[in-house]
């Protein structure tokens, strides 16, 4: 784990993302943002095992972007590591673009369409469990946000997947403390968020989630000293890291800048 | 022909074909069969309970299905269709994962239980998505034959079951893809039944006999069936009549009246099923009784039919 170069490489995901979305005129910028090492971490890292020439390689490791409306962040992921040409990123959400604002499954190395919240979870439980009846040995991860929590179709997942001992699911979940229109603890209160997943029989971590290494730290020996249970990485984070008009400002949720404040953004990036 | 429940089965053949299969699953939201008993003693691998949660039930055989698996996802009909509504478009509708959805219960099948069990939106909701069949099945022998049909669909399909033991009105297994059956042909008009209704449906055609009127007898048993011979038949009878314990707004005789109209062979179609203005139902002692509340019962429908 080369710590420079990941931070490097996510630095270089978010100007890619905002440039993207800026590009679009939409988006969703902030929740993008927040995640950026998360997904570096996994993907540059080396932690989710695929093979970018071959995206249904029958071992790689499965990841479920709950949070579908991360999607411009995946897509650069993607691009990036050689899935589908970079080109296709100055079409996104444009006529005649393979792709656009939430998550869509016929886009090489994304696993599921996904924009309604909820529902990747449990599909990578449904995988996990797959896998461990036929015996395999792939990872099955899953990123959810943390408003996303709200939807009563994770508890059910997570109480089956524990009870179930998939230890080869792998939650993370972007702490970023945002919804829509409000931070998580003034609509309805989330913490302390590593109880309720410990309630529910998971084995809880909790990190720094923009520190690579702490990142890296938390995911890697998953595959080799596996748990008897599922695990959740809580990832604290911001929403909209790296631009000082959109962090912790819940209003700019799904929204692209323009004008003046795209050029900021970008400098900023 | 063996005296099974609808369930039966169609449980007794997943098993028969899950023991040499053993991609498939059954994804049980806490519901049985005596059927089952013996799948989840000699097959516990291929049968999980997921308990009463009908949103990760759906999660998971869909998730099972983008790993090759055949799930079969199962509870009373309005839990496993209309609680995951929204899972299922996104899973079945927009991503076309085949999952199996297995619900028992169809119409007032849960007669004695109430409105929250019976069940009589879900083919109008269930049909309205692409990639989604609607199968309601008639006998056992449909129902094994459906089971065996789902056991190799590319596309999701939707078991609507029985709850009670129904007469058996298949000797041979029916066509699946054709979607429906002509049992008898009448001069006067054809009824065009489904799923338990059949029964009844039976019933009338005799009561049109015996009051000087020959009507045929149709079984519509799947969405979307083969439009064109379903057309060309429709539009052979003196008068179309349509019987289904489902309200009528996108049920079967909405269905009947889409293919027709744009197939430009338009007809008027007697459709009789359960009027909005009847609202939900409370009333207890039997299916027939509740029948009778929906003007449903079989001489109320001769009555309306001669009227």
């Amino acid at each position: 784990m080369d710590k420079a170069k990941l931070e490097e490489i996510a630095r270089a995901l978010r100007r890619e993302v905002m440039e993207t979305c800026i590009r679009a005129k939409t988006g969703h910028c902030t929740s993008s943002l927040s995640s950026a090492e998360i997904l570096t971490v996994l993907y540059f890292g080396g932690l989710v095992r695929c093979r970018p020439a071959e995206p249904d390689w029958p071992d790689r490791d499965r990841f479920f972007l709950s949070k579908g409306q991360a999607s411009p962040l995946l897509y650069v992921v993607l691009a990036k590591m050689g899935f589908f040409p970079e080109e296709e990123l100055k079409k996104f959400a444009q006529v005649g673009g393979m792709f656009g604002v939430h998550l869509q499954r016929s886009v090489p190395g994304v696993e599921i369409t996904c924009g309604s919240l909820g529902q990747g979870f449990g599909l990578a439980a449904g995988a996990a469990l797959a896998a461990k009846k036929d015996r395999r040995l792939h990872l099955c991860y899953a990123l959810l946000g943390d408003g996303e929590l709200y939807e009563g179709s994770i508890w059910e997942t997570a109480m089956f997947a524990s009870h179930n001992r998939l230890n080869n699911l792998v939650a993370i979940i972007d702490r970023n403390r945002q919804c829509v229109t409000d931070f998580t603890e003034n609509i309805v209160a989330l913490e302390d968020i590593g109880e309720r997943w410990r309630a529910f029989g998971w084995n809880v971590r909790r990190v720094d989630g923009h520190d690579v290494a702490a990142l890296y730290d938390a995911l890697a020996d998953l595959r080799t000293r596996p748990l008897p249970g599922p695990t959740v990485v809580i990832a604290d984070t911001v929403k909209g890291k790296g631009v000082d008009f959109m962090e912790c400002v819940p209003l700019w949720h799904g929204l692209a800048p323009s004008g003046d404040l795209a050029t900021r953004a970008i400098q900023q990036l | 022909m063996s005296n099974l429940t609808q369930r039966d089965a169609f449980w007794t053949r997943i098993f028969e074909l899950a023991k040499k299969d053993r991609d498939i699953v059954i994804v049980s939201e806490d519901m049985g069969a005596p059927a089952l008993d013996q799948f989840r003693v000699e097959l516990p691998e291929q049968f999980v309970n997921v308990g009463i949660a009908e949103q990760n039930g759906l999660l998971v055989g869909a998730g099972m299905a983008l790993e090759g698996k055949k799930p079969f996802v199962y509870a009373i009909a309005p839990f496993v269709t209309l609680r995951a509504l929204e899972l299922i478009r996104v899973e079945c509708g927009i991503m076309d994962i085949p999952v199996t959805l297995v619900g028992v219960g169809a119409g007032f099948g849960y007669e004695d239980s109430g409105p929250t069990h019976h069940l009589v939106e879900d083919i109008a909701i269930l049909r309205s998505m692409p990639h989604i069949s609607v199968n309601n099945v008639a006998d056992a022998e449909m129902a094994r034959a459906v089971a065996d049909y789902c056991a190799t669909a590319k596309h999701t399909n939707y078991v609507r079951l029985e709850r009670k033991l129904t007469q058996n009105v298949y000797s041979v297994p029916p066509d699946i893809e054709k979607g429906f059956t002509v049992f008898s042909e009448g001069a006067d008009g054809v009824l065009v039944a489904s799923g338990f209704m059949l029964q009844p449906a039976k019933e009338i055609v005799a009561g049109l006999k015996a009051r000087g009127k020959d009507f045929g007898l149709i079984d519509l048993f799947r969405i979307p069936a083969n439009e064109p011979e379903l057309v060309k038949t429709l539009a052979a009878a003196k008068k179309i009549v349509s019987y289904e314990e489902h309200f009528l707004p996108g049920g079967f005789g909405s269905y009947l009246l889409e293919i027709m109209n744009d197939a430009e062979c338009n007809r008027n179609i007697l459709r009789l099923g359960v009027e909005h203005a009847h609202g939900y139902n409370y009333v207890y002692g039997g299916r027939n009784e509740i029948h009778k509340s929906v003007a449903l019962d079989v001489p109320t429908v001769i009555d309306r039919i001669l009227a």
